[in-house]
């Protein structure tokens, strides 16, 4: 079922111009019945016909692509996979999205907040049932709250009690009373989580929302203006996730050192942008070239790259996402990615290309290799990452790219239609 | 002569508070706040009721129900267990190990006072 956004989003172009089918088919030299298998995303088109059509239309046909938001339609689909009582047409979940952007925008928004907080609550049920300070501490709240309530009562009902027990019952409900303060106190402060407890609250880490909102390209870091403890200070940043956010920028601050941007963007087109002959070249590690391909400008003439970096368990410890390709926060992608491929074989890179069951196809890199090289006596710890680009032909020759097999891979399970998958461990939630 | 209760219980306030109560009902009241001695101190006193706490320091209140069922002179003695732990498991362990009434806290000071008379009425 390979499905794109591109009909629906020229129909959509074309209608708010107030174009016929018919006119635009004629402007754009194709016959009227074959735009309109295109616009029902029955046809796919690239090429003239693409360039053509973003012509008459006058839209930039790169953004007729972009509009592609897969990643979108997937969080969407799953919102609605959680409320199966309710029937929602998910065969016209690219239309809604196309048409109404911005709702759309907000269901994938709320699917992810809905999501994390589904993890916390998960994991705060888990502690509660296996965590001794919680069993403690409400067992110390309820005595609290006995007390008081029986004082309470004593203090209410009884008549006659003397002036020196009811100095006594009020002194003992005082006690209390702050007691119980103190472990609610206690209780609340072992739960929040670390960034509520200093008054941010977020779904994202920060390290993580600060590389979104500079498109992963932090201007100031890379041009040297700034050092990564400096910017750190000038962020809202929770004390608890400064050190968190610190190794982050540092980490990408030392990219930065070894491949400025100016002379790295050099290389890499010279050796098309291959991270294996660009190492070579510039006489740099090939983990450390293949983690400057996430911080790149954001230009037409460069070649969008996202990237997936994994711990031995497969847990994300770092990602950037792609419109066309949604990445997991918590480790449940497609096992078929060659990422966790390249963990059986570490310092062994792996290129290959990927197609995803909505039909894009991405060029990939994938490289695991061992942390902690000089811990003698601990298990050998990997880790892996990999990068990926949709713009494989703004540097690759056609005719090599005719010549690259493609590995058909999944999302996630719940979004993935593809049948008979070896790899499938969770059914399909849309069937 | 009035019967007697003893009351196995380590918070403080909880217990004053019960001790207060009981003895407006007219009733005979010992305290203990800990775990370990406290069958010694039942076998001692011989009260007609136990209200016992389930968390106690050094030995659990289910532990020396425990003790004292497998006892042939507290077989039958009337203990009402107190618990912060109301879970449907708690209260089977409890009943499985011969409790005669099992109550949750916090409790109604009526409550409690209603079931001590029914216990010793029995």
């Amino acid at each position: 079922m390979a499905r794109s956004l591109l009909g629906t989003r020229i129909r959509e172009n074309r209608r708010s111009k107030g174009v016929s089918q018919a006119a635009l088919a004629k402007q754009a030299g194709i016959s009227a019945s074959y735009l309109n298998l295109i616009e029902h995303n029955r046809r796919g088109i690239g090429g003239k016909t693409l360039l053509a059509l973003a012509r008459v239309l006058e839209v930039d046909p790169r953004s007729l692509n972009e509009g592609a938001d897969q990643a979108l339609v997937g969080r969407v689909e799953q919102a609605a996979a959680l409320a199966p009582t309710i029937t929602c047409e998910t065969d016209k979940t690219e239309e809604f999205i196309a048409r109404f952007h911005g709702f759309a925008r907000l269901i994938g928004r709320q699917f992810d907040r809905a999501k994390v907080q589904d993890e916390t609550l998960q994991a705060m049920s888990d502690q509660m049932n296996s965590d001794p300070f919680f069993s403690e501490a409400m067992h110390l709240m309820l005595s609290n709250i006995t007390t008081i309530k029986s004082t309470a009562e004593i203090l209410s009902d009884e008549e006659g009690l003397s002036d020196n027990l009811k100095q006594r019952f009020l002194s003992n409900l005082l006690s209390e009373t702050e007691r119980l303060a103190q472990t609610a106190t206690d209780i609340l402060q072992h739960f929040e989580p670390s960034a509520q407890k200093d008054g941010i609250i977020s779904d994202t880490a920060p390290a993580e929302a600060i590389m979104e909102n500079n498109d992963y390209f932090i201007k100031q870091l890379e041009g040297n203006f700034i050092s990564p403890i400096d910017y750190v200070a000038k962020q809202n940043i929770a004390k608890s996730d400064e050190k968190e956010t610190m190794d982050a920028l540092v980490r990408y601050s030392s990219i930065i050192q070894k491949l400025p941007i100016d002379s790295f963007l050099s290389f890499a087109k010279e050796c098309h942008y291959d991270p294996i002959k660009i190492s070579g070249k510039m006489n740099v590690p090939l983990n450390v070239v293949m983690c400057r391909f996430a911080h790149l400008p954001k230009r037409d003439d460069i070649p969008r790259f996202g990237i997936l970096e994994c711990d031995g368990s497969g847990a994300v410890i770092f990602r950037k996402q792609l419109p066309t390709l949604s990445l997991p926060r918590y480790g449940s992608a497609c096992p078929l990615w060659p990422i966790y491929r390249s963990l059986s074989q570490p310092l062994q890179p792996i290129k290959a290309f990927i197609n995803t069951p909505t039909g894009e196809r991405f060029l990939t890199y994938s490289l695991a290799q061992y942390a902690d090289q000089n811990a003698i006596g601990l298990p050998a710890r990997t880790t892996a990452i990999m990068i990926f680009t949709p713009d494989y032909e703004m540097f690759m020759p056609k005719s090599e790219i005719a010549l690259q097999s493609n590995l058909a891979v999944g999302l996630q399970c719940s979004v993935c239609p593809r049948d008979n998958c070896a790899a499938r461990r969770a059914k399909y939630l849309l069937q | 002569m009035s019967k007697s209760v003893l009351i196995v219980e380590d918070e403080p306030f909880i217990m004053e508070a019960l001790s207060f109560l009981l003895k407006r009902e007219g009733l005979d009241v010992a305290t203990f706040a800990d775990g370990q001695g406290c069958v010694e101190r039942i076998q001692s006193l011989k009260p007609d009721l136990v209200i016992l706490d389930m968390m106690l320091p050094n030995r659990s209140g289910m532990q020396i129900l425990e003790d004292l069922r497998a006892m042939d002179a507290f077989t039958s003695l009337p203990v009402l267990m107190l618990t912060a732990k109301g879970q449907k498991k708690d209260r089977a362990a409890a009943e499985d190990a011969g409790v005669s009434l099992f109550m949750t806290k916090p409790f109604a000071n009526k409550e409690i006072i209603q079931n001590v008379h029914r216990l010793l009425d029995r």
